[in-house]
């Protein structure tokens, strides 16, 4: 797959979002402290966010292109998103959820029974989503994302409230993914382990432009764990002092 | 100055209100008006009809007397109500004998002062720029009136004159659902005027100072009720000396002439 | 209670439903716009819609008859092109009772929405939903306690509506008289024993509606 994110121009609070990257892998990290736009980036390519200028463009598909007045909307893209704090619908059940935006799927590797197998969220289905450990919203969303049959997925920070334990078994689930449904996908994280675990490539983003691009065991080596911000280090730190802290569910 | 005519009320007949709740409430009423009260200020509850004839005789008056004199103008249905809850009037000039007779029975008004010598017509009205024709009272059954303007007719007196006088003439039924009630005569005489109605029965009185009103058909007075303005009194007043001046000067020749003015019959007494 | 009693109950009654439901579409409407977008004269319009609120009602009552008499400026078109007449009218009861119980309904409705997560609804959207499924299936449906709740207050608004609705459909019998007006006018003619029998009724359906709305806050919001 090959999605261009060229010209970008976005103005945020506290800086510019500049981008002009291609990407030709598969699974891409955008790693980065928090703060540095990652997320605002993200929704640009869902078409969340209109920004100054842009051309961005999947396969052969023209998403945005500012300088033509091209633009296609959110719900046409075809992108799946889970975002941050995974924007479950409370007030439908978990199979209400999956089947919000289900496309009765010409491609049978997205039917119902598949994605929810390959995630194994079968016996959630009747139950509300506000009761759910973190772990299990976590399949959840990524399923509804799945269930529209989309071209890319966007990941943001999928691992990030959960603790050690948790984050140990998710990723495997992902990986699943990643194998199953031969997606490509954009992960947005601060975690250098997960980064490497999964991804084919790795984008450093800092106060809105990418300053490195590589395979993670390049990017990794160059960069000390200060990159990481908060996050990283407080893990750390909590390894170090053997502490297994536990995140809130969200 | 203008008073309030909406007070709250609770009958003192009434089996649920006692007499001691509607005390309290008259003496509210009583405290909020002398607050605004001030020697030699005589206040006058009368008929909503009477009100220019009443404005001017009075300017006239202060000026002899050096008593300044108040007016509270409304449905004499809805004054009388007043009095009885013991709103602070010194005098009632009501638009028909039985809101009086109601206050007398109950003693609330000085028999003795009781006189009775204006009296009025009704006529049929419609706005001015109106290119109906309404003649009689039959015609207001006619097609071409949909709506008629009519001080309440179950209480006001100006609105139970006008029934009195449909009914005479054997209308009544049929222009009962046409019927607008409004609160007093001034405010049918409004509604005719400002061309939401089609029709209004007033008094002679009042479409003459109206521009804005055409007068189609004046009712002759064997056609209609006896109408009678009768003014005492009040017991309650506490200024009944004042009072008693003021309704001599009412009955005195220059007033009988400012009341002729404004189209008011005046029995001769002498 | 006699038969005339029992119209004007259900009269006022049914109105006052027509008048909630008549003034829905707009309250979200107004109450979407006011919770989801910025624009210079956001403030001028926030303040034109609290105006039936603060203002005395029958000033309110006052506007609306120069309004729509058959010499104003709406009115007027109305009698002349439509041969509609509106003052003095059922209809003018129900303009009376849809402007005046508005701004409640606009209120209530805005606060729902803005306690609507706006990220559920750009989710929905990536999920493939149009904008007004996005607004039926995610804003409404979590909105719709408030919404509800705020019905219900306009409801018992315009139930106890007195002041603007005098001015402009006037009291008459069997065609405009609601439960506050017949109240007013029995005491007028010093029937208090029936003004009390007619206050009843209005307590007992006020009680209900607040009731119902109190009842509606706290609930627990549970999943559809």
């Amino acid at each position: 797959m090959k999605l261009l994110l060229q010209r970008i121009c976005l103005p945020l609070k506290e800086f510019t979002l500049e981008v002009d990257v291609g990407i030709q892998s598969q699974v891409t990290a955008i790693f980065g402290p928090s703060g540095a736009g990652k997320t605002s980036l993200l929704d640009l390519v869902a078409g969340l966010r209109r920004p100054k200028s842009a051309l961005i463009q999947l396969s052969d598909r023209v998403l945005t292109d500012t300088a033509r007045g091209w633009n296609i909307s959110a719900r046409s893209r075809e992108i799946g998103y889970v975002p941050q704090d995974l924007a479950l619908f409370p007030h439908l059940s978990v199979r209400g959820n999956l089947l919000f935006g289900y496309r009765a799927a010409s491609n049978s590797l997205f039917r119902f029974e598949h994605v929810i197998d390959v995630l194994e969220i079968q016996p959630l289905l009747p139950r509300g989503v506000t009761d759910l450990s973190g772990g299990e919203k976590q399949r959840v969303a990524l399923a509804r994302a799945l269930l529209t049959a989309p071209r890319l997925v966007l990941l943001d920070e999928p691992l990030a409230s959960l603790d050690q334990k948790l984050k140990a078994k998710i990723i495997p689930y992902l990986c699943r993914v990643r194998d199953e449904f031969d997606l490509p996908m954009l992960y947005v994280t601060h975690d250098q382990a997960e980064a490497a675990a999964l991804c084919d490539e790795v984008l450093v983003m800092e106060s809105g432009r990418f300053v490195r691009q590589g395979k993670p065991d390049a990017i990794f080596v160059d960069y000390p764990m200060s990159l990481s911000a908060e996050g990283y280090s407080r893990r750390l730190e909590g390894l170090q002092s053997g502490e297994n802290r536990q995140f809130s569910d969200d | 100055m203008k008073h309030p005519t909406i007070y709250r009320r609770f009958h003192t007949h009434s089996t649920f209100a006692d007499g001691v709740l509607s005390k309290v409430i008259a003496g509210f009423v009583v405290v909020l008006m002398c607050c605004a009260a001030r020697a030699g200020e005589l206040t006058v509850f009368a008929a909503a009809s009477l009100s220019d004839a009443l404005k001017e005789i009075a300017r006239n008056y202060e000026k002899q007397s050096g008593d300044r004199v108040v007016f509270n103008f409304g449905a004499s249905s809805i004054l009388a109500r007043q009095i009885e809850e013991g709103a602070p009037a010194d005098i009632f000039f009501s638009a028909d004998e039985a809101k009086m007779d109601g206050l007398q029975k109950l003693g609330l008004i000085l028999k003795e002062t009781r006189q009775s010598r204006l009296s009025n017509s009704l006529v049929i009205v419609v706005a001015a720029d109106s290119p109906l024709q309404v003649l009689s009272a039959q015609d207001l059954a006619g097609d071409k009136v949909r709506r008629i303007a009519l001080a309440d007719p179950k209480a006001v007196p100006a609105g139970v004159y006008a029934r009195a006088y449909l009914e005479k003439a054997r209308v009544w039924t049929a222009v009962e659902r046409k019927i607008i009630p409004t609160e007093n005569v001034r405010a049918a005489l409004a509604a005719v005027e400002s061309g939401n109605v089609d029709a209004g029965i007033v008094y002679k009185t009042d479409a003459t100072v109206s521009r804005r009103v055409r007068v189609t058909c004046e009712v002759k007075p064997e056609e209609g009720p006896p109408i009678s303005y009768p003014m005492a009194v009040v017991t309650e007043s506490s200024r009944i000396e004042a009072g008693k001046r003021f309704l001599r000067h009412l009955d005195s020749v220059e007033a009988e002439r400012v009341f002729e003015k404004y189209g008011f019959i005046v029995r001769k007494q002498r | 209670m006699s038969a005339e009693d029992w119209q004007i109950v259900w009269f006022t009654t049914w109105v006052s439903a027509l008048s909630t439901l008549v003034i829905l579409p707009f309250g979200l409407a107004a109450g979407l716009l006011l919770a989801r977008r910025d624009w210079p004269g956001k403030s001028a319009v926030e303040t034109i819609l609290s105006l039936p609120l603060v203002m005395p009602p029958v000033a309110t009552g006052l506007i609306l008859l120069k309004l729509l008499g058959r010499r104003g400026a709406l009115g007027g078109f109305l009698h002349d092109t439509l041969h509609l007449d509106i003052v003095f009218t059922w209809l003018a009861v129900l303009v009376s009772l849809s402007v005046m119980s508005f701004p409640l309904l606009v209120r209530s409705v805005r606060v729902a929405f803005e306690e609507v997560n706006p990220r559920l609804e750009q989710i929905a959207r990536t999920l493939g939903a149009s904008d007004l499924r996005v607004f039926w299936a995610i804003t409404v449906r979590l909105a719709a306690r408030g919404i509800i709740a705020g019905m219900i207050l306009a409801f018992a608004r315009a139930l106890g509506e007195f002041g603007a609705t005098i001015m402009v459909a006037g009291n008459i019998p069997g065609q405009t008289s609601t439960l506050s007006l017949a109240i007013f006018q029995s005491v007028q003619l010093g029937q208090d024993n029936h003004a009390f029998r007619l206050l009843a009724v209005s307590v007992a359906l006020a009680f209900a509606a607040v009731g119902a709305s109190e009842y509606l806050a706290r609930r627990k919001w549970a999943p559809l």
